[in-house]
This record gives C-alpha cells, sequence and structure tokens, in this order.
C-alpha cells in the first residue's frame, strides 16, 4: 500500500530514507496497515471520521450547512516517533520554555533585558502582546509561564526546528487526546500491542501541578476552565479538556471579581476560584483593564492576579511568546541568561529593526517571507503586495516587519479518500510547568496538508491532524483516558451549579417538550394521510388540523366552510412545518433550537447523549424518505436523549432544571391543546376525544383504566386531574411543586419565594378543580369553567417560568462608563 | 501656587446597582515642579474594597469596589497642590528636531529609552501620512524642535474649533483632523499623533487648569473641569509640556495628574457597574487658590 507513493524529492520524508527504504520505526505500523484489506481500512477511516463527528469535534457543530467543517480532521496513520529523537525533541522543548519563562519574568519585572539592551525597545513598547496593566505582577503560583506549546518541522536536514512558540492561550491539546482516544479504539490491537507511550500522565502531571501550586494557598482549591464559548471554533477541546481534567466549563459571565477575589456564579451564590485554566485570549482576559470594547472577559480579573488572589495558566500577558519577532532574539537571550545554545534550532528568520538584518531582507525581498513581527492576529494580512511598497514600508517602520526564509517542511504518509499520499506536516507539541521545570507531553498533535501555505495557515479545516505516537524503550504502564470523561466536571464541594448552565439547562428541557409534543401532534396527522382514505372521510382530520392552525404550525384555512384543503396543498403545508428553517415552529427549527441548548450545555451531558444529539441533523427533507418514518424516527432519537441525559445525570440541581423545563413546557403545551381541543370534541365526540388521547399520549392508559368508550369527563379527567398519570396536568404541577422544594433558597422558611407559592398554587387548584356533571350533552357553563381553569393555568406556568428565570438565572448586563468633562479655553 | 483641588463624580442609578468596580487616577502627581499632600479619597457607599497600586507609567490608580445594591454612587478626590514657576527651555535654543529623532532612535541613556516608548503608535493615536503631512509643515529641516511643537500647537489653536458636541472620547485624530474640532484631549490627541509620526516622544498629560472668573466677577466655586495637554521631550532638558488648547506652555495654574500614551492610560474615572439601568452622571470640579 505505501510502496506506490511518490514524496516530493526536495523534502524530508518521515516514513522512507533517500533511497525509498522504510524508515525502521515505521516498519510495524505499515506492515500491520498492510496487513489489512484496503476496504477495511477505508471503512476504519470512516469509522474515524464517524466517532470524531459523534464526538462534537467540529466547528460549531449546528450552524448552517454551509458554516461546518471539522478542524484538524484526523486521519489515521499515526506518525510514529523513536524514543531517542523524542528525548533530543524534549530537552529542547524544556529548554525552550524555561527561557521563555525567564523573559516573561524580566519584561514583566524589572526588565533588565530592556535596559541593559538585550531585548530592543521596540519589542516591549511597540508590541500589542505586551501588556502593560500586567507589568509588575507576580503570578499567584511564582511561575510566568506554565503552559506552553510550539510548532516544530523537520527540516530537510532532518532536524527538527520551531516555527512558533505559543503562550498565551495553546490551542490543540484535546484534539491530540480525541485523537489518541479514537485511533486506540480504531487500531486497538496494534496501539495496545506497541510500546507507546500514553498521554494521561502528562495530564495527571498538569493537574497535579497546579493543585501544587494553588494549594500553597488553599486546600481542595476551586479550578475552572474558562472558555469564550460555544461560539469558538475549537469549542469541543474547551469542552473534551473540562470533562477530562475535571475543571468545570465557564464563560466570563459565569465569574465576578469581589473583594479582589475570583467567584463562580451558582443558583445559591458565589463559589471561591482559585485558579483558572484560561483559553480565551490574553487581551480578551479583562475588558475593564485591556480592551474597553470587548465584552467577553471577566472583569477586575488582572486585579485579581495583582492581588494574587488566583492563579491563571497562563498568567495574563504571556502572550508576550507569541510576539513574531521574539524568536530572533531567542539565541542571545539563551545564553544571556545563563542557558546554553538552544538544542532546537529556531527557524531561519530576521527582524528589520536590525541595520544588517534589515539589508539582509532588502536585498533578497523576493526570496523570504516577509510578515509583521510585531502584530496580532494574521501574520501577513495588510501587508503591501507590490514589492516596492513593502520595500518602502519596511524602511519607513523597520521595527514592524520581519522575515522567515521558506519553510520546507518534512512529508508523511497520509490516508487520503481511498489511497495512501504524501502530505506536509507540522508538529505541535505541549509542555506544561511542574515543581521542578517543565514536563512535555509525550505525543502531541501533528498538523498534515497537501500544500505548504495550508499547513501554515489559520484555516482549521482545511488541515488534518494525526495522532503522534512516541516509542518507548520501556514497557508502558496501562492508563485509562477514559477515565473521567463519563463524569461532569463540577466543583468537589457543593452540589451548586453555575446559574448560566442551569438557564440553559431549563431551555433544553423546554425545548425538548416542545419538539416532542409537535412531533406527536404532526405524526398523528401523517399517520392519517398515509392511508388510504380520502381526506373528507377521515372524522379527525379537522380536529387535528385546526390544532395546527391554532397553534401557527400550518396556515389558517382560507375558507371556513371547508376547513379540509386539497391533498397536495395539505401535504405542501405540512412539509414546510416540518422542514422550512425560516419558520420559527417548524419541526426542524425546534431541534436546532435543542442542538443550541445542548451544545451550550455540551460539558455537562454524558457522551453517548451528545452522540444521539449529533443524530438529529439527519432531519432533512430528502425525497425517498417517509415523513412519518423520520418523525418516528426523530421521536425516537429524541426519547433517547432525554432518557441519557436524566439517566446520566446525578440527580442534582441540573437534572432539577431541566425536568423542570420538561415540566413547564408539557403542561403548558397539554393546556392549550385541550383548551383548543374543547370547543370541538364534543362535536365529533368520538374520534376528536381519541385523537386528543393519542396526542396526549395517553391513549393506553385510558383504556387500561375505562375500558369504556371514550366520554368527556373520563378523558378530562386522565389528562387533567389524574396525579398518577404521568402526562396529566396535575402530574406536572405536582412535580414542578417537588422541584421547587428543593431550589437553593436563602429563607428556610416555607413558601417565602415567588415560584413556591406560584407553584402551590397551579398544585392547589387543579387538585380542587371539579368537573363533576362534565358531559358533550350539555353545552353549558361547565364546559366554559373548564376553558377558564385552563386559561388561568397557562398564564400562572407562564408566570411560574419568569419567577424562576428572575429569581435563579437573571443575567445582569454590565455597563462600562468612563468620564471626561473638559474644561472650555480659556476665554 | 498653591490650591486645593476636588473632583467630585456622582452616578445616580435609575435602578439600584448591584456591583460596581472602578479605577480612578486622579491623585495628582509629585514632579520637579509640583508638590502634593493631604490627598484624600471619600467614596458612598463606602467601598468593600480599596486598593492603590502605580502603573506602568508610574501613576498612582485606586481601585475600589462596592458591592451592595446601591442606587447612586459618590466618588471625591481631593488634595492639596503646590506648583512652581516652570521655566522651560528656550525654543531656539533646543536642539534640531531631526537630532532629537536620531537620538531617540539610538536611546543611548535611560532617560531617551524612557522616552522612547512615546514614539508608537498607541491604542487611541494613530499615525499615518495624512498626520504628519500636517505637522511637518511645521518642521522645516534644522528647525529647532521645541519652536517646531509651538507652531504646531499654535496652528491646531487658530485652525481648530472646540466643540464639546463634535467628539467623544473614542474620536480617532482622522476624524478631528479633517473635522477641525473637538475638544482638549482630542488636539492633544492630534499633536501626539503629528509629533510621533515624525519620530518625536510625546505623551498624554491628563490634569487640571484653574480658571479664572471675567474681570470683576466672583470665581464660581465647581466652575472648573478636567483638562488634558501634552507633554514632548527634549533630550538634555527633559519633558516640556505643551497646551495645544490654550497654545501655552503650561506654567503653574496647570495641575498635573497623571500621563501616559493616550487618554486610555490614564483616563481619571472609569468602571463598570452591573445593573442600575440608565444612569445619570455629574462631575464638579474646583481648583481652589489658596494663600
Amino acid at each position: 500500500m505505501f510502496d506506490a507513493i511518490r514524496f516530493p524529492g526536495d523534502t524530508f520524508c518521515e516514513a522512507f530514507d533517500s533511497s525509498g527504504i522504510a524508515r525502521e520505526h515505521w516498519q510495524p505500523l505499515m506492515n500491520a496497515l498492510d496487513a489489512i484489506a484496503p476496504s477495511v481500512l477505508a471503512q476504519r477511516q470512516e469509522r474515524v471520521r464517524r466517532m470524531r463527528h459523534e464526538d462534537g469535534a467540529t466547528f460549531n457543530p449546528f450552524d448552517d450547512a454551509g458554516g461546518r467543517g471539522v478542524p484538524w480532521a484526523l486521519d489515521m496513520i499515526p506518525l510514529p516517533i523513536t524514543a531517542a529523537e523524542w528525548a533530543a525533541l524534549e530537552a529542547g522543548l524544556i529548554q525552550r520554555a524555561n527561557l521563555l519563562e525567564k523573559i516573561l519574568k524580566d519584561v514583566y519585572g524589572a526588565q533588565n533585558l530592556l535596559h541593559q539592551g538585550h531585548l530592543p525597545a521596540e519589542l516591549i513598547y511597540a508590541n500589542p502582546h505586551f501588556l502593560r496593566p500586567c507589568h509588575g505582577i507576580e503570578p499567584a503560583g511564582n511561575r510566568y509561564l506554565t503552559y506552553y506549546a510550539a510548532d516544530l518541522y523537520r527540516g530537510t536536514d532532518g532536524r527538527f526546528h520551531v516555527l512558533r512558540d505559543y503562550g498565551s492561550n495553546p490551542a490543540g491539546i484535546g484534539y491530540a487526546l480525541e485523537n489518541r482516544i479514537v485511533i486506540s479504539r480504531v487500531f486497538s490491537e496494534l496501539y495496545h500491542h506497541t510500546q507507546i507511550r500514553r498521554l494521561a500522565p502528562f495530564f495527571q502531571t498538569f493537574h497535579l501541578s497546579l493543585i501544587e501550586r494553588v494549594a500553597l494557598r488553599r486546600e481542595n482549591p476551586g479550578i475552572v476552565l474558562l472558555s469564550p464559548g460555544p461560539d469558538s471554533r475549537i469549542y469541543f477541546e474547551h469542552a473534551l479538556l473540562s470533562r477530562y481534567l475535571g475543571y468545570p466549563l465557564v464563560e466570563a459571565q459565569d465569574l465576578t471579581v469581589r473583594n479582589g477575589e475570583v467567584f463562580l456564579k451558582k443558583l445559591a451564590g458565589l463559589e471561591p476560584v482559585e485558579a483558572i485554566f484560561r483559553h480565551i485570549a490574553d487581551d480578551r482576559s479583562d475588558p475593564f483593564a485591556l480592551q474597553r470594547e470587548a465584552n467577553n472577559g471577566v472583569a477586575g480579573l488582572i486585579q485579581a492576579c495583582r492581588e494574587r488572589q488566583v492563579e491563571v495558566t497562563n498568567p495574563i500577558g504571556s502572550g508576550f511568546v507569541d510576539t513574531p519577532g521574539l524568536s530572533v532574539f531567542l539565541p542571545a537571550l539563551g545564553r544571556q541568561l545563563g542557558e546554553a545554545d538552544l538544542l532546537l534550532e529556531n527557524h531561519p528568520a530576521w527582524w528589520c529593526g536590525n541595520p544588517a538584518d534589515r539589508e539582509y531582507v532588502l536585498a533578497n525581498l523576493t526570496q523570504l517571507n516577509v510578515q509583521w513581527a510585531l502584530a496580532r492576529g494574521e501574520p501577513t494580512d495588510g501587508l503591501p503586495a507590490d514589492t516596492a511598497e513593502l520595500a518602502a514600508a519596511i524602511h519607513a517602520e523597520p521595527h514592524r516587519f520581519m522575515a522567515r526564509a521558506p519553510v520546507h517542511p518534512a512529508t508523511v504518509p497520509a490516508w487520503n479518500p481511498d489511497s495512501v499520499g504524501p502530505r506536509y506536516t507540522l508538529l505541535r507539541v505541549f509542555a506544561c510547568a511542574t515543581a521542578e521545570g517543565f514536563a512535555v507531553m509525550p505525543g502531541g498533535l501533528a498538523i498534515t496538508a497537501a500544500d505548504v501555505p495550508t499547513l501554515l495557515g489559520s484555516t482549521l479545516e482545511r488541515q488534518q491532524s494525526k495522532d503522534i505516537w512516541v516509542y518507548s524503550d520501556r514497557p508502558v504502564a496501562p492508563f485509562s483516558l477514559m477515565r473521567g470523561l463519563q463524569t461532569v466536571a463540577e466543583f468537589k464541594r457543593g452540589s451548586d451549579l453555575p446559574s448560566r448552565v442551569a438557564d440553559h439547562l431549563l431551555w433544553l428541557g423546554r425545548y425538548l417538550e416542545r419538539a416532542e409534543g409537535l412531533i406527536r401532534l404532526l405524526r398523528s396527522v401523517f399517520r392519517r394521510l398515509s392511508g388510504e382514505t380520502r381526506l373528507v372521510d377521515i372524522p379527525e382530520l379537522p380536529f387535528l388540523l385546526n390544532l395546527l392552525r391554532a397553534e401557527n404550525t400550518i396556515p389558517p384555512a382560507p375558507d371556513k366552510s371547508n376547513p379540509i384543503p386539497r391533498f397536495r396543498e395539505l401535504t405542501h403545508q405540512l412539509n414546510a412545518s416540518l422542514y422550512e428553517k425560516e419558520r420559527p415552529e417548524s419541526v426542524v427549527t425546534l431541534l436546532k433550537q435543542v442542538q443550541n441548548a445542548a451544545r451550550n450545555v455540551r460539558d455537562r451531558l454524558s457522551l453517548d447523549s451528545w452522540r444521539v444529539i449529533n443524530r438529529l441533523d439527519v432531519f432533512t427533507d430528502t425525497a425517498a424518505g417517509d415523513p412519518l418514518d423520520l418523525l418516528d424516527d426523530t421521536l425516537f432519537t429524541l426519547s433517547a436523549f432525554s432518557g441519557l441525559a436524566m439517566e446520566s445525570m446525578t440527580r442534582g440541581l441540573g437534572w432539577r432544571f431541566m425536568d423542570m423545563g420538561r415540566r413547564i413546557e408539557r403542561a403548558i403545551n397539554q393546556t392549550s391543546l385541550i383548551r383548543l381541543g374543547l370547543p370541538r370534541v364534543c362535536a365529533d365526540s368520538r374520534s376528536a376525544l381519541e385523537t386528543l388521547l393519542e396526542i396526549c399520549d395517553s391513549i393506553m392508559t385510558y383504556r387500561a383504566r375505562y375500558r369504556t368508550a371514550f366520554q368527556l369527563a373520563p378523558v378530562m379527567d386522565l389528562l387533567v386531574m389524574d396525579e398518577s398519570n404521568p402526562k396529566s396536568l396535575a402530574f406536572q404541577c405536582s412535580q414542578i411543586a417537588a422541584h421547587v422544594e428543593e431550589l437553593p433558597r436563602l429563607d428556610s422558611r416555607r413558601y417565602t419565594t415567588g415560584e413556591e407559592r406560584l407553584a402551590l398554587e397551579m398544585l392547589t387548584a387543579v387538585r380542587l378543580f371539579d368537573l363533576t356533571g362534565l358531559d358533550c350533552e350539555h353545552e353549558d357553563d361547565r364546559q366554559t369553567t373548564l376553558e377558564n381553569f385552563l386559561r388561568t393555568m397557562e398564564v400562572r406556568l407562564t408566570a411560574f417560568a419568569q419567577q424562576v428565570s428572575a429569581h435563579y438565572l437573571t443575567r445582569v448586563p454590565a455597563t462600562p462608563h468612563f468620564t471626561a468633562i473638559h474644561g472650555e479655553p480659556e476665554p | 501656587m498653591r490650591y486645593r483641588i476636588l473632583h467630585k463624580t456622582a452616578y445616580r442609578y435609575s435602578e439600584p446597582a448591584s456591583l460596581s468596580l472602578n479605577e480612578l487616577i486622579l491623585k495628582p502627581r509629585a514632579t520637579l515642579t509640583q508638590r502634593v499632600a493631604q490627598p484624600r479619597l471619600t467614596v458612598v457607599p463606602d467601598p468593600q474594597y480599596l486598593h492603590e497600586y502605580i502603573d506602568f507609567f508610574g501613576n498612582s490608580v485606586q481601585v475600589f469596589m462596592v458591592q451592595q445594591l446601591h442606587p447612586e454612587l459618590t466618588m471625591t478626590a481631593s488634595s492639596l497642590v503646590e506648583t512652581l514657576p516652570v521655566a522651560p527651555p528656550p525654543p531656539a535654543s533646543t536642539p534640531p528636531w531631526e537630532m532629537v529623532v536620531g537620538q531617540l532612535a539610538a536611546h543611548p541613556g535611560p532617560q531617551e529609552l524612557d522616552a522612547y516608548q512615546f514614539i508608537f503608535a498607541s491604542p487611541l493615536i494613530a499615525i499615518n501620512a495624512t498626520v504628519r503631512a500636517y505637522a511637518q509643515v511645521s518642521f522645516p529641516p534644522n528647525r529647532p524642535v521645541l519652536e517646531g511643537a509651538l507652531e504646531l500647537i499654535g496652528r491646531i489653536f487658530h485652525e481648530f474649533t472646540y466643540d464639546k458636541s463634535a467628539t467623544t472620547v473614542d474620536t480617532s485624530v482622522d476624524q478631528v483632523l479633517a473635522d477641525r474640532k473637538g475638544v482638549c484631549q482630542d488636539f492633544a490627541h492630534l499633536a501626539i499623533s503629528g509629533l510621533r509620526s515624525l519620530g518625536l516622544a510625546a505623551r498624554y498629560v491628563s490634569g487640571y487648569l484653574e480658571t479664572l472668573p471675567p474681570p470683576g466677577k466672583p470665581k464660581l466655586i465647581g466652575a472648573d473641569a478636567s483638562h488634558a495637554w501634552l507633554s514632548l521631550f527634549v533630550p538634555g532638558f527633559g519633558w516640556v509640556d505643551l497646551d495645544p488648547t490654550n497654545n501655552v506652555i503650561p506654567g503653574e495654574r496647570h495641575i498635573t495628574l497623571a500621563w501616559g500614551r493616550d487618554y486610555g492610560d490614564v483616563t481619571p474615572v472609569k468602571g463598570v457597574v452591573m445593573g442600575g439601568g440608565v444612569h445619570t452622571l455629574s462631575v464638579m470640579v474646583d481648583v481652589a487658590a489658596q494663600n
């Protein structure tokens, strides 16, 4: 399989030497892959793709089809590295991390390097990566760099070179972890019979070192993982890491600073946070101290750091390491700061602020890659395209420019859709601070692409990735990666949860129920349409269609006297209510709301339930598909999700809020269905009552309980009053009352809060309601009474939902203000 | 001159605010020509947290938080300041501007190195060809640097209209240059941008200016206001203040609070408030001469 590949001759090939012989450490892998039939391999790659999709390793997975992409899609062929080569690489990375930390400590402290002329002034004064508000802050854990990543490539000489350094908020380690989980399952035999170093011990080291730094101040510290939220391209990674490390996933709005300390906003109040694993960029960490417009940081966070009240990994300001031009100075700084010569070579680069470098760059402008030396963001965005203009720009402000030699990265065999072919590759490797210095993760993310510009660019969905296998000379201890992935990260103390999470869980419950209700209703219609019967011969059809119209699911009948449209017209309307994305109450819109709510609490859901949620993607209009099958399948998927989600959640507050959302929605839905159906149930009594029971999912219970024909009073009793019927209004009310009792409260006395009183009021009202004498024969005020009662209940339910939100979930908006009242000029 | 400074900022909220975090740069800096005594800060309601630190530029910053519900928030900073006469170098005796540019670029000593940080663009002060063209007019070859700078602020004074409604705290230098109007902050930003575009070091100064009543009238208490100007680095001398709003070299009646790269570094009062609905702001500044 590997024989047929032609590698570009001018690059180093990871797998074959220059005479075309497979390198020794690739042979076991190649033999293993060659032993598998190509068709089976193709299936495995498909399995890899599916596993990653189901784990949700996608960009904004629920956005429109166009926006969907997979960052660093996984190619199943790993990249093996020998123990000896890795040992050298490891030593080089540790040395580099040490050096970078010393530089950070100096730059944010005494600035001797600046004053003694070892670091050009521009690198500090004209560098947006240097954050002035962070100057003078000594990190709480006494470490200036606690988490570090670098991109390496292997040059034509076969040696590793460092291309980029990451200090602000390095990305990719979650994908490396996910890749390992997937590959070790797909090639489980090969993986477990080869001595490959495990990743789990590194994460343990990361965690223990963090604990150690924080525990100097407090035992059992609260650690959170701070993410920009589901809109991040790599939110998947944040959710995975949160789950894996056991740090609750929070967004900036979940945190607040009081008394110079950081707290997590939870339902019962504020809980102290002692450490933050930060996955938001440096300059977006604190809108107060850094960017006035940015709304996605924690106001006051830098003040908390200044007071040494919180350990942030990495300390804010460590993005200084990301300065593109810094690498030019590392060899000299290394010597200055007592490190020996760099073990890992830099990629050749020149900073135009140095006169000699500038001359060289200007003389070789067409052969070199010019880029910004200090700017944030894309390194070449906005550069003059014209060579003469570029030269002029360099002359005008040389310190802003640098140039790098063209990169000739190594190639590696990669799985293309149906065969193996060459791709260029970079290695992203990670290190964390330990008490002794730094530890390097034995593995990482091999990033690959078909051409070099794509490889070096930032379009992650056009790059692929590989698992890096670091061979060990010694047998490796078995270590489970999966431990911890099945549970939800929560602070050890208390069963409380962040208000934002409770809010999303409540809405997840509501949307789930709303989708199920609508699907059940539509399914009843489609079932009737799928038979042979003519529309006019289906007695309950007008009843069903009226319900749909009352709920705005289909448009009103143009002609009141003839409620049944033509068959084609009706299927058209019904299809729109299924598939039309623009309609707020279509099935597909509701499913998307379910998915959106779910992705906001992704770290709270078990992996299994998350996989089920991703299956809702299949709800699309396919000509071949039968809507009835699709509705059945979707209802099944939703039930599976509810079952799994409910099953895998502890009966804590999260579960309560989700279930409360469900109960509220079901009660509202049920009440309005009955109220809207009531005027018609007596007109065509038998079929309409039966249909009402069907869409309320209570027909079996009715048959079992009454064994009689369908009559108004018993049907209403079952649907409204019967507390033992899980679909009844009374049941929902009693569940709601039970949940409310368990919510955190300040006052220990009962019925002091608005939601408690409302819950009690609803439960009492439904218990005391009297159905006696209700029947279809008397079109009298008893029906009106029932209708009014239902209407009141709807109002109460809505008020209850609002009350819960106001009490527990309100997000208070924050307004920044800046004053400057300026005097007039002198007269 | 001796002054008693009073700077009172009051927020009144339409709904009680639950949390307020504020950073104040309201403590006058001690300089060679300015002594400061009895700086005080009073916050009502009492803040649960009050902390002071020295920022990157050497200014004193006070951070406080009010953490209980409060319908209004008042902060009053007061101090006694003595200003000494300023003796700027005779403009014609200052070095040619190109030489200053060269010295800054080489930054041979700590003073030049420190000044060097003020030659770059900063978040609120962009540098571009338009501004450079505007400034260049005042800097023909070999012109003594202070002469050029004085001419530049004189041009701004004469060509621009003081207009409080024309700009906000975020107005760009380009817009000020295009509209030819603004307030003291805008004029300072523009002059700084022009000087930096030539390779000179200029910093933003926040402070107060004692206002004098019209002849024969008593001075009204609280009629004063915040003021802003700039400072130019002149090798061999140090920093020379320049006030483009009034076309003067600031003297004893200018009181310095703080300096930085631009307004953003030395905003006198900034804060974040949770809740509070709509707020109304009132600011009262009194610069009272003492005998």
